[in-house]
């Protein structure tokens, strides 16, 4: 009997990640839980108590043996910081009566916005996807002078201001730019306040995502399985099609659904560069403009609702990959 | 036959220099040499996954020096098998058949022979981390006799399977080599697998081709040093050249070889070919000694044998009976008969 416990011990120390006790979880969330009680918000108060009360179970069950206090200080930091995050959208999606929702989502300007927003977004991942594969696998298998600095040049856009790369697209492709007067006036393409506006810029700032994670991918793939494939008469092409690929396009998918998201919600160059036709983030920009926030709320609910999903299914995809890996 | 003509490589930080080889149809050459040599290099310079800056390479007469990979018909195995993870066993070893000419049916019924040659045809449905390191090591090599390469090259083919496995599928190959008559070069650091399986050895150094020959021959009569010492030579013994005599001198051994060339220059004595005879025999390279130490090693024992004018005891390999029958013990005086065993190598 006794031995047995000892078993079970050890099973849950070997297990055991949280350092707190379940008691000082649940302090935690105490002052949240007062806030909410004192504003009248009841519905967000019980659902902070059931998460606290829920965690701190889960704390208690992988507590550690010993004690750890700078731990423990480390992760009611933290933890703070998660529901930081945490706490807006919970209220957003709480507190917005799920009629007014699907209401929104069936207005005719917020369709055609979303339409706009989720298909522009597919167009600049596809193409994205056809240069930044071929450029990852580059960076995955070769070496050469100046490839340092073409890894900084592909993250870039995630440290330019958006707004700022608007701009500097729109002195190219705008209309009077060096690439778009050109192609405006010899085959009539126009980037400024069109469709293909918000794919220039969904596709800039969705760059990194295609070109790391495609070669993080391709760098998992041992390049002598490729000498091998070689060796059987494969030619390069046909190895990176017949077992680089097979064995990488859950890691392409998934840099492909987050160029995806990138791009559906992508703001501030797209305003710049094509206000019209309006995104949806352009579209809730405006009515939080000219209506207040209580108005947008049910849109931002909306929007919030299709980001979970796609985060959803981005974890999901990236659970799996890694699952194939390990 | 495959023939390397003075085929350099320089990369940042290692290079292969200058390596002129020949192997011949059918043969079994096994390359060994330290960590780092550049033996894994070597076999993907053949393979041609990269380009020599300088010299040719041969394949059965033809220049191959800058065809790519695919159209060399050289097969490549490595150590850790390199199976492809989405394709089940069937489908690797199928995996090179669509780049040849041959008929459909003719493609199957090689997969079912090779799958047969090898025990593996149990497993065709199975995919790669289902099956043991040995089972993988065997559709590793189906997966490169199916397309009938005209060279197969095995990278430490051997290294990562358990002693009995590598045993056993040492036989095996070797007997399939011979079978098919198929070119082999076979990258290794186990000598003991460079002995059982080589019809030649060639040992690398730092990117250089530094000694080839018979298994015989290197280690019986190791060419350089280094070659002595990495294939574990004992007895080795510093010495002059006595130009008055014509002979080369390490105390009281005296060793005729090739004149010196400058560098320093070594008498090797084997150990198992040394006779111990009683102290009272006196003559040329009849060295009196003292046994300093016997040492049990299993099969045989290591006895040490200290003369006046070396510096380290000769070592003698005897049998147990041997040792019995001469009631060898420390402090024996003897005379060691080397008159047979001398090799003189240059450094």
């Amino acid at each position: 009997m006794k031995a047995n416990s000892c078993r079970w011990r050890r099973r849950f120390r070997l297990r055991s990640s949280s350092p707190v006790s379940g008691l000082t979880w649940l302090l935690v969330f105490v002052p949240f839980v007062a806030v909410f009680l004192l504003i009248g918000r009841y519905t967000m108060a019980g659902v902070t108590t059931l998460a606290a009360v829920s965690s701190a179970w889960l704390a208690r069950r992988w507590r550690r043996r010993t004690n750890d206090g700078p731990l423990i200080g480390f992760s009611v930091f933290g933890a703070l910081l998660i529901l930081f995050i945490v706490l807006p959208i919970l209220n957003l999606l709480f507190t917005t009566a799920p009629g007014r929702i699907l209401a929104t989502a069936r207005d005719q300007t917020v369709e055609a916005a979303l339409l706009i927003t989720v298909s522009s977004a597919g167009v600049a991942t596809l193409v994205s996807l056809a240069f930044g594969i071929p450029l990852g696998y580059v960076l995955a298998r070769e070496r050469f002078a100046g490839k340092a600095m073409v890894e900084a040049i592909v993250d870039m856009p995630v440290v330019i201001p958006h707004t700022v790369a608007g701009i500097a697209l729109l002195f190219i492709f705008g209309r009077a730019g060096i690439l778009g007067g050109p192609l405006h006036s010899a085959f009539g393409i126009l980037f400024s306040d069109t469709y293909w506006g918000i794919v220039l810029a969904m596709l800039f700032v969705g760059i990194p995502f295609v070109v790391n994670q495609s070669r993080d991918g391709f760098m998992k793939v041992d390049p002598r399985m490729e000498n091998v494939a070689r060796s059987l008469g494969a030619s390069r092409f046909e190895a990176f099609l017949r077992v680089t690929i097979p064995l990488t396009w859950r890691s392409l998918l998934s840099a492909a659904i987050m160029t995806w998201a990138r791009g559906v919600s992508e703001f501030g160059s797209v305003a710049v560069i094509a206000y019209y036709p309006r995104t949806i983030n352009t579209l809730l920009f405006e009515w939080y403009n000219f209506f207040g926030y209580e108005y947008t709320k049910p849109l931002a609910a909306l929007l919030l609702v299709v980001a979970l999903a796609i985060f959803a299914t981005l974890r999901t995809v990236a659970a799996v990959t890694r699952a194939e890996h390990d | 036959m495959i023939r390397l003509e003075g085929v350099s490589r320089q990369w940042p930080e290692f290079a292969i220099k200058n390596v002129t080889l020949t192997v011949e149809e059918g043969e079994y050459l096994v390359v060994v040499g330290p960590t780092g040599a550049g033996k894994t290099l070597l076999l993907e310079l053949l393979l041609g996954v990269h380009r020599p800056d300088e010299g040719r390479l041969l394949l059965d007469g033809k220049d191959v020096t800058n065809e790519p990979p695919e159209k060399r018909g050289i097969g490549m195995v490595y150590q850790d098998y390199l199976l492809f993870p989405h394709l089940n066993v069937e489908q690797n070893l199928a995996f090179g058949l669509r780049y040849g000419e041959r008929a459909a049916n003719e493609g199957q019924a090689k997969v079912s022979e090779t799958a047969r040659l090898l025990a593996i045809d149990h497993l065709l449905h199975r995919f790669p981390y289902t099956l043991s390191g040995g089972e993988r090591q065997r559709v590793a090599i189906g997966r490169a006799l199916v397309t009938e390469p005209r060279v197969l090259l095995l990278d430490e083919p051997l290294s990562a399977l358990d002693r009995n496995t590598a045993a056993r599928l040492r036989s095996e190959l070797k007997s399939l080599q011979r079978t098919k008559n198929l070119t082999t070069i076979h990258v290794t650091h186990d000598l003991a697998e460079a002995r059982q399986m080589g019809d030649r050895i060639a040992l690398i150094k730092a990117g250089e081709l530094n000694a080839v020959g018979t298994a015989e021959d290197l280690l019986r009569r190791p060419p350089t040093l280094f070659a002595a010492h990495f294939l574990g030579a004992v007895n080795l013994f510093e010495a002059t050249f006595e130009a008055s005599e014509g002979r080369f001198v390490a105390g009281p051994i005296s060793a005729v070889g090739p004149s010196p060339n400058g560098g320093g220059n070594y008498i090797m004595v084997l150990p198992d070919e040394i006779d111990l005879l009683p102290a009272t025999a006196v003559g040329l390279n009849l060295i009196a000694g003292e046994v300093s130490e016997l040492i049990d090693e299993g099969n045989y024992v290591r006895v040490l044998v200290r003369a006046n004018g070396l510096a380290d005891p000769i070592a003698v390999y005897l049998t147990r009976q041997a040792v019995r029958a001469q009631g060898l013990g420390v402090g024996c005086r003897v005379t060691a008969d080397v008159r047979n065993a001398l090799h003189v190598l240059r450094e």
